[in-house]
């Protein structure tokens, strides 16, 4: 599975597990400094597809306020 | 044997002779029960029988019958004109007069209260054939794609189901069969009609309608047959027969008994105006909902992000912190510490000094002190 292909709640999994890593603080320098330049892009990616689904949502309640149930 | 005389070719009978010979001929049909309203009983002590006339209430058609006085007053029936009765007994011809007669045996009142007792032992037999257990009851469809109404010819019971469907549900789909629903061969026509009306293929739930009416014009709706074509019936059946107090049996085989034609359809289709308020309702759900979730999913990621911008630091401030305290303990082991106290380091080619015996006299050596460093030459070496 790509990363694209990923959904929202497993890339923030493992977006947790990587803060989770990081607050405990057994890992060395480099690996620390991996693991947060891998959290900032899940980080970056979960934002956006919550931006995208945000968008979606105003878009769904504008066209359902124009069609009311009489039109069924 | 009738006797006839010959005229020629002819034969011909007196008329004591032609009757004689039906009265013979008839005296060879078996004996059976007939039913009938009992009309003009006429009883006389003085009579060897009493007469009186079998009316059938459906058609008006008459019967003359006759039966033994002796024997009619032995079962002490108190009969009244307009009483039901079934009697035993066989066609006469009265040979005086040439009429044709019921001769009766025995007879049995069949009022309201036999009637009532057929029906319960109809209804045992029916119960125990399992034909009204719950576990038969279908539920009604809540969309039905056509609605079937059964209802007697131009019956107000039917105008109230129709107008009933068609105020809850507008554009609903009713298929109308009208039949004869009281009298003579009513059952037969109802079990006919159902059958046509389950056998259209859109009609997914069938109205049975008929207004209240005397125990007698109800009696078709107690029919067995009619009663096993409400169990038997292919689609949901509801009986809206009669009123409450009522109880034909046919509401006993139905899925759902309607106490009233407009509960019937209130039964069968759904309330339009309800259904629009109902999807209007779960979609401001649907978005209230849906709105709740992303607005979770977006503080959870927001206190994540904190905590992944956070935790980096965090963990460099205490690495740091390490270096700091190892650096501090480095510099406390240095010897750069120890000639601050007033030690000096003496070294000979870059080499530290420890054992006079190994340098000779007059050689050069280095000597480190906590500030600078002195170039001296050994002028005396002690052991």
């Amino acid at each position: 599975m790509t990363e694209e292909q990923r959904s929202f709640e497993d890339l923030q999994r493992e977006l947790e597990e990587i803060v989770g890593k990081l607050e405990r603080g057994d890992v060395g320098i480099d690996e620390a400094i991996r693991l947060w330049q891998r959290g900032e892009e899940l980080y970056r990616r979960c934002a956006v597809t919550l931006e995208e689904a945000e968008g979606r949502i105003e878009q769904l309640a504008s066209d359902a306020r124009d069609t009311g149930a009489e039109d069924l | 044997m009738v006797e006839a005389t010959l005229y020629g070719d002819r034969k011909v009978f007196t008329v004591s002779a032609f009757n004689r010979g039906i009265a013979v001929w008839l005296s060879r049909l078996p004996e059976l029960w007939v039913e009938g309203e009992v009309t003009e009983l006429r009883r006389n002590e003085a009579w060897a029988n009493v007469f009186f006339t079998l009316k059938d209430p459906g058609t008006g058609a008459c019967l003359s019958a006759t039966m033994p006085r002796r024997r009619f007053d032995a079962l002490g029936l108190e009969l009244a004109d307009g009483e039901m009765v079934q009697v035993q007994g066989r066609a006469e011809v009265y040979e005086a007069k040439g009429e044709l007669s019921f001769r009766g045996a025995t007879i049995e009142r069949f009022g309201l209260g036999e009637h009532l007792a057929a029906l319960e032992r109809l209804k045992r037999t029916l119960a125990a054939e399992g034909l009204f257990a719950p576990e038969r009851k279908r539920p009604l469809p809540r969309f039905p794609r056509a609605v079937g109404v059964l209802s007697g010819v131009d019956a107000a019971a039917r105008g109230d189901v129709l107008t009933g469907i068609r105020a809850r549900f507008p554009p609903a789909w009713i298929v109308v069969a009208e039949t004869r629903v009281q009298g003579r061969g009513a059952a037969q026509r109802i079990v006919g009609a159902l059958g046509a009306l389950a056998a259209h293929p859109a009609v997914d739930v069938v109205v049975v309608a008929r207004g209240g009416g005397s125990f007698d014009d109800l009696l078709p709706f107690s029919d067995e047959r009619v009663v096993r074509a409400f169990a038997s019936c292919p689609v949901p059946i509801v009986s809206a027969v009669g009123h409450e107090q009522d109880r034909p049996l046919c509401d006993l085989a139905a899925d759902v008994r309607a106490s009233t034609p407009t509960e019937a359809a209130r039964l069968v289709v759904p309330d339009l105006d309800e259904l629009r308020a109902g999807l209007e309702r779960a979609r401001l759900g649907l978005e209230r909902t849906v709105r709740r979730l992303l607005e979770r999913d977006r503080e959870r990621l927001d206190r994540v992000g904190l905590r992944l911008r956070t935790a980096p630091r965090l963990l460099l401030e205490r690495r740091r912190s390490t270096l700091d305290r190892a650096g501090a303990r480095l510099q406390a082991l240095s010897p750069r510490a120890t000639l601050a106290r007033g030690y000096a380091i003496v070294r000979q080619d870059g080499e530290a000094l420890r054992d006079a015996a190994a340098v000779a006299r007059g050689t050069l050596v280095d000597v480190e002190l906590q500030s600078g460093g002195l170039a001296a030459r050994v002028e005396e070496v002690r052991q």
